[in-house]
């Protein structure tokens, strides 16, 4: 299937592509209401920058802009964060990979195979409530809260209860040899752009539900873009030489949740897990990272 | 062994003699508990809870005083040191069928407490983990994330009213909070009966009701108090206190303890 729709995407306009893959879900999603920038991510993205140009966002107390509050991404990233066709498994959607223009993570021939295998050998992460990870906590189908006081952004994800501290203060990463599921955070705003430097990844979470993955090496930077009332746009740049062949970006819509008196449930993921046993006990193993060697 | 069954026969015997034992205050005033410190301001001009706390006691173990213990099976650097107890007096209060209860608890306890299998601890065992946790303050909230399990609790302080038709018990329960003075006071329902207050086998039914109160003390220390009621479990409301101590080290922050994450690593680990 992947190889038939990259030698097509090559060779095919953006607008043609709209047309002629319209059996893909996602295609065919309405404009967002506010600005009429469609959802589709290569679409969103330079129509949602364009937007963000002349939208001039509420402000919190202490004058950053108000990203606060409920939001959703598209929930089909956790099936494949590449282009997918809809199944009895799967909603299906266009690739959230707006750079490199194929929309293919652009894999080193051995991360490829890795990737592939992955998803045959090892049990998803996400199946065991393991935090999501950077940036599939966002993507996987649940509702994320969004908030700011002086000098931290805090990101709280209902799956799971997991959580994205940011401090804004200028403090520095975290030592080296320090991995972390949701990675170390730091952010910093530049114009209404929060920018969120990610490194300290220890490797364990997935892309997504097919195995696309990163090692410890993984350097992500995410941007933050209020282009509406209602919507963020959400850029991620991956670099990691131990397993791409160059860094690549992923862009997606967030989108607020108006529900009002919304108060983000418990999620006792773990509690009632019961998967993660009759997985092993099919003879998957748990999925042990890929780590760069050991200075050590 | 021998000394603590002395200790419940003591609680027991004092149950006879319920008129003697005044139940306890629901807290220290506010004023008492600071010791004279005023906090300053968050920007909502609310006292300033915020920062990298913890505690340091042995309380997730046993929240009662008890002597070293060696963790069974492990070697001897792997035990746990003994304590004094946080009860205030010493003394749970069970009913007698809760009491029968919590000494099979005891007897099974490595395999039994549900915070073995790295399940959430509840409310208070989350605040007395030995890992550090963040407070957070917001107009309507204050927002805690422990290290542990990254567990998060919001606490509303909007005055909205408990959750009603609640579907599923909630391992960390529902909190809805007030400033009492310079006193944050949190009043927590709506518990999943599984939780255990420690290691040791004390427990409690989904009627739990907690009411927790935060009082800084000192620029880098806090008091907490919890008073614990559950009209199932015990014949009256008892209560806990300790000292949170706030963490000095430069550029602190919470990490991880993906407790389960690490059971299974570790299952997995042991195969070819």
């Amino acid at each position: 299937m992947s190889n038939r729709l990259s030698g097509c995407a090559g060779a095919m306009t953006v607008a043609v592509a709209l047309v002629l893959l319209a059996s893909v879900p996602g295609a065919g999603q309405a404009p967002l209401p506010q600005t009429g920038c469609p959802q589709e991510p290569a679409l969103f993205h330079p129509c949602a920058l364009a937007k963000a140009k002349t939208f001039s966002p509420p402000r919190t107390p202490d004058g950053k802009p108000d990203i606060q509050g409920f939001w959703r991404a598209p929930g089909s990233g956790t099936e494949s964060i590449e282009e997918h066709p809809k199944t009895a498994d799967d909603s299906g959607a266009r690739s959230m990979i707006v750079d490199p223009p194929d929309g293919k993570i652009p894999y080193q021939p051995w991360a490829l195979l890795q990737a592939k295998e992955n998803r045959q050998k090892y049990v998803e992460p996400n199946t065991g409530c393991f935090p999501s990870g950077v940036p599939r906590v966002f993507y996987t189908p649940t509702r994320f809260q969004i908030l700011q006081s002086p000098g931290n952004v805090v990101i709280l994800v209902e799956r799971a209860h997991t959580y994205r501290i940011i401090p804004t203060d200028g403090r520095p990463h975290v030592g080296k040899n320090i991995g972390l599921w949701v990675g170390d955070s730091r952010g910093r705003w530049e114009g209404n752009t929060l920018i969120v430097d990610v490194t300290n990844q220890n490797a364990m979470p997935w892309f997504d539900q097919k195995g696309d993955f990163y090692s410890d090496a993984a350097h992500m930077v995410e941007r933050f873009t209020l282009i509406d009332a209602d919507t963020i746009h959400y850029e991620i740049t991956i670099e990691d030489p131990t397993v791409y062949t160059r860094p690549w970006t992923m862009v997606f819509p967030m989108r607020r949740i108006r529900d009002k008196g919304l108060e983000l449930p418990e999620e006792a993921c773990h509690e009632g897990e019961e998967n993660v046993q009759l997985l092993i006990d099919l003879g998957y193993r748990i999925y042990p990272g890929v780590r760069r060697p050991s200075p050590r | 062994m021998r000394k603590r069954v002395a200790v419940e026969l003591v609680g027991f015997g004092m149950l006879l003699m319920a008129v003697a034992v005044s139940a306890p205050a629901a807290g220290q005033s506010a004023a008492a508990a600071s010791r004279g410190y005023t906090p300053p301001r968050t920007q909502h001009g609310q006292p300033d809870l915020q920062g990298i706390w913890q505690v340091m006691n042995t309380a997730a173990w046993d929240i009662q005083d008890h002597p070293a213990q060696l963790l069974f099976g492990l070697p001897p650097r792997f035990g746990v040191p003994a304590g004094q107890g946080v009860v205030e007096g010493n003394e749970i209060p069970y009913q007698p069928w809760a009491l029968a209860k919590k000494k099979e608890n005891y007897e099974n306890r490595l395999t039994a407490d549900p915070e073995a299998k790295c399940y959430m601890p509840g409310v208070p065992r989350i605040t007395y983990m030995p890992y550090p946790f963040q407070i957070l303050e917001f107009s309507d909230r204050v927002v805690i994330l422990y290290e542990d399990l990254h567990v998060t609790r919001q606490i509303y302080t909007d005055g909205s009213p408990h959750l009603k038709n609640v579907l599923f018990d909630l391992w960390m329960g529902d909190s809805r909070g007030r400033w009492e003075g310079d006193t944050l006071v949190v009043d927590v329902t709506s518990f999943e009966p599984q939780t255990w207050f420690d290691r040791a086998g004390n427990f409690h039914s989904e009627a739990l009701h907690v009411v927790e109160r935060y009082t800084r003390t000192g620029p880098d220390h806090m008091l907490y108090e919890v008073t614990i009621e559950d009209p199932k479990v015990f014949t009256r409301p008892w209560k806990m206190s300790m000292p949170i101590y706030r963490r000095q080290e430069t550029n602190v922050q919470l990490l991880e303890y993906e407790c389960y994450a690490y059971a299974w690593e570790a299952a997995d680990r042991g195969k070819k």
